[in-house]
């Protein structure tokens, strides 16, 4: 299979802290890859020079072969890489509908003018997205369904908002989706049904990179596990290649713990 | 609508959802009927001062108060919408007067054609418009209101100081009225007259329909992406951003396109008081549009026309009821205003007619929204079931 993502050797420094250092992977299509790592490893941050937020230093990030790095985020979106975040950042006053509709701004192209006069376009257009939307969120059955959609995003419980989130990031078709701890905060049954969605989301194609702390959910969704510490990538392989890796239980539970099990 | 009131009278209750169900009535209709019945009331106004109800100094103020209307509607592209603050969005009003009064009186003998002139005007405002927010955009909250506040009092000096161009504290006086389909003399006499626009009647209906179409065009804008763009922006740019939001474009568009409304504001302006002086674009003017769209209820279309109504026929009133003391009214007049925005904002926060999104905001628990939370509740219930997975 092709890469979709390609790192290599990105690095990124906040003043003298290494947060991300000589970091290469790739991600082919149609596969779940999970990073792990303790917190203060450079998770989030690998995450924001993916998506734009931050300009590596070094190194480059090739998005089906064509560099990203150092790209506005929204021009990065519109190369087809949408993501989540870690502390929810839903338009909280907007409805359900309208945070999924933001989330197809890039892939619908209605110009103020058209927009003013409700053009047949736009009108086709409007209808369209709507349609899409339905779509979308029919993907979290009973959820978001009927009038629901109309709340205000702050009135739905955390683990809906979550969803919500997902369900934005999945607007528009990404090329990749980036998942910042999908199931974090939610109890066990909720995370359960986050993972069969990620599950049900790569049986459409999608391919995903995510950020996951839950280990049942990282070992019952990855096609392969990517462990990091210190800015750096410790170990690759296959959940349990990486979960018996004495680096990685050094890095999660020290030295002792490391000798223990070798 | 209805599958809602279905799903929550089906959720018992029944007692406490049925004044919820007439309330939403009441709210499901505004769409056709608040319009209509606005519009109505708008256009039968002046009807009055016809058949000699009301001084004709009152159908003045339904000019002006309907010029305030457009520039109300401007700023809250900007304010209400995007959520940035102006505080000198009066230039972009002064840009679009003073392009009509040089286009159009004897300062220079210069006398296009009405539509020529207003589309000029509104092109002028969006020039300084786009000017301006090439270096602003990138400043937020205070730091934007203090550069647009600077903008607004740059424009005005440098009018004041300009003056083989404006005449300067003189001002430009002698603006021709609007002709449509003129030549280049002014029409003195009877020829065509009617299509001179000249008595407040004929600029009172002439702006109304301006207000109209405007209120029209923007209410639509408001429910494309366009306009849901510059929501998300308001509410959490990085979020915007990284849903593929260029968020410099849409804020350059929202601050154009709110100038060019400006300047087309302007232009009527100019032409309705025939004369123009700096003292029309003090600092205080930008602070009025602000209390309009503040008073009415920000990102609210229908809200910020009743607000800029609201302030402009305000001293009017005042000034009728305090009679023969008329001429210390002026005196009080910010007071009056400092009062009322201090008042609306502990009270009602969110405007007169508020918009959903800032009825939200202003109140952490809005009654309206109580229907809307018993609801969610239900996603309490879709927790625990949860729980039997």
């Amino acid at each position: 299979m092709e890469p979709v993502l390609e790192l290599q050797d990105v690095s990124m420094s906040f003043g003298g802290l290494k947060a991300v250092d000589s970091l290469s992977f790739t991600v082919r299509e149609n596969e779940i890859v999970s990073i792990i790592g303790p917190n203060g490893s450079g998770k989030t941050t690998t995450f924001n020079l993916i998506s734009g937020l931050y300009e590596p230093h070094s190194g480059d990030i090739l998005l089906k072969g064509e560099s990203v790095a150092g790209l506005r985020p929204d021009l990065v979106h519109n190369k087809g890489i949408s993501r989540t975040f870690q502390s929810l950042r839903l338009f909280t006053n907007m409805s359900v509908l309208e945070n999924v509709l933001v989330g197809m701004h890039s892939v619908t192209s209605a110009g103020p003018f058209a927009s003013m006069l409700r053009l047949p376009s736009v009108r086709r257009e409007e209808k369209a997205m709507y349609d899409k939307a339905q779509e979308i969120l029919g993907m979290f059955p009973g959820r978001f369904s009927g009038p629901r959609q109309h709340q205000p995003a702050f009135s739905l419980s955390y683990a809906n908002r979550r969803r919500l989130e997902i369900a934005r990031a999945l607007a528009s078709d990404p090329v990749l989706l980036l998942l910042d701890e999908p199931v974090a905060g939610m109890n066990p049954a909720e995370s359960h049904e986050v993972m069969e969605q990620i599950r049900m989301l790569r049986e459409k194609g999608y391919t995903i990179l995510m950020i996951e702390h839950d280990m049942h959910v990282v070992g019952g969704v990855s096609d392969r596990v990517i462990a990091m510490d210190h800015g750096v990538k410790i170990a690759e392989g296959t959940y349990d290649e990486v979960a018996n890796d004495p680096q990685v239980v050094e890095a999660y539970l020290g030295k002792r713990a490391a000798d223990a099990t070798a | 609508m209805a599958t809602r009131m279905e799903t929550s009278s089906g959720r018992g209750t029944a007692t406490a959802h049925r004044g919820a169900a007439v309330r939403r009535i009441a709210s499901a209709m505004p769409a056709w009927v608040w319009w209509l019945a606005g519009i109505a009331i708008a256009a039968g106004f002046p009807l009055l001062n016809v058949i000699g109800v009301v001084e004709t100094a009152w159908l003045r103020v339904g000019v002006v108060s309907l010029i305030f209307a457009l520039l109300a509607l401007g700023l809250n592209i900007v304010m209400g919408e995007t959520g940035l603050l102006n505080l000198g969005y009066i230039a972009f009003f002064a840009f679009g007067a003073y392009t009509t009064a040089l286009l159009s009186s004897p300062k220079f003998e210069i006398h296009w054609p009405f539509l020529a002139v207003i589309v000029a005007s509104t092109l002028v405002a969006m020039v300084a418009g786009f000017l301006i927010s090439l270096p602003t955009l990138r400043l937020r909250g205070d730091y934007l209101a203090i550069v647009t506040l600077a903008f607004g009092e740059i424009v005005r000096l440098t009018i004041i100081n300009l003056v083989p161009l404006t005449n300067g504290p003189n001002g430009i006086t002698g603006i021709y009225p609007p002709r449509l389909f003129a030549d280049a003399k002014p029409a003195l006499e009877g020829i065509e007259a009617w299509f001179i626009i000249d008595k407040p009647l004929e600029y009172y209906y002439l702006v109304l329909v301006c207000v109209v179409v405007l209120a029209v065009l923007l209410t639509n804008l408001k429910n494309s992406r366009i306009g849901r763009a510059w929501n998300a922006l308001r509410e959490d740019e990085l979020a915007a951003i990284s849903s593929g939001i260029t968020a410099v474009r849409a804020k350059m568009l929202s601050v154009v396109l709110s100038a060019g409304i400006a300047g087309f504001a302007g232009s009527l302006f100019a032409y309705y008081s025939n004369v123009i002086s700096p003292e029309s674009f003090l600092f205080m003017q930008s602070v009025i549009v602000v209390c309009m769209v503040v008073l009415g209820g920000m990102g609210s279309i229908p809200g910020v026309m009743l607000g800029a109504i609201a302030l402009q026929a305000l001293p009017q009133l005042i000034r009728e009821a305090a009679g023969a003391a008329r001429s210390d009214f002026e005196v009080y007049r910010m007071l009056i205003y400092g009062v009322l925005i201090v008042v609306m904002v502990i009270v009602r926060p969110e405007g007169l007619l508020p918009d959903k999104i800032f009825r939200r905001e202003a109140h952490e628990v809005d009654p309206r929204e109580l229907e809307m939370t018993r609801q969610s509740l239900f996603d309490l219930e879709e927790g625990e079931k949860d729980l039997e997975v």
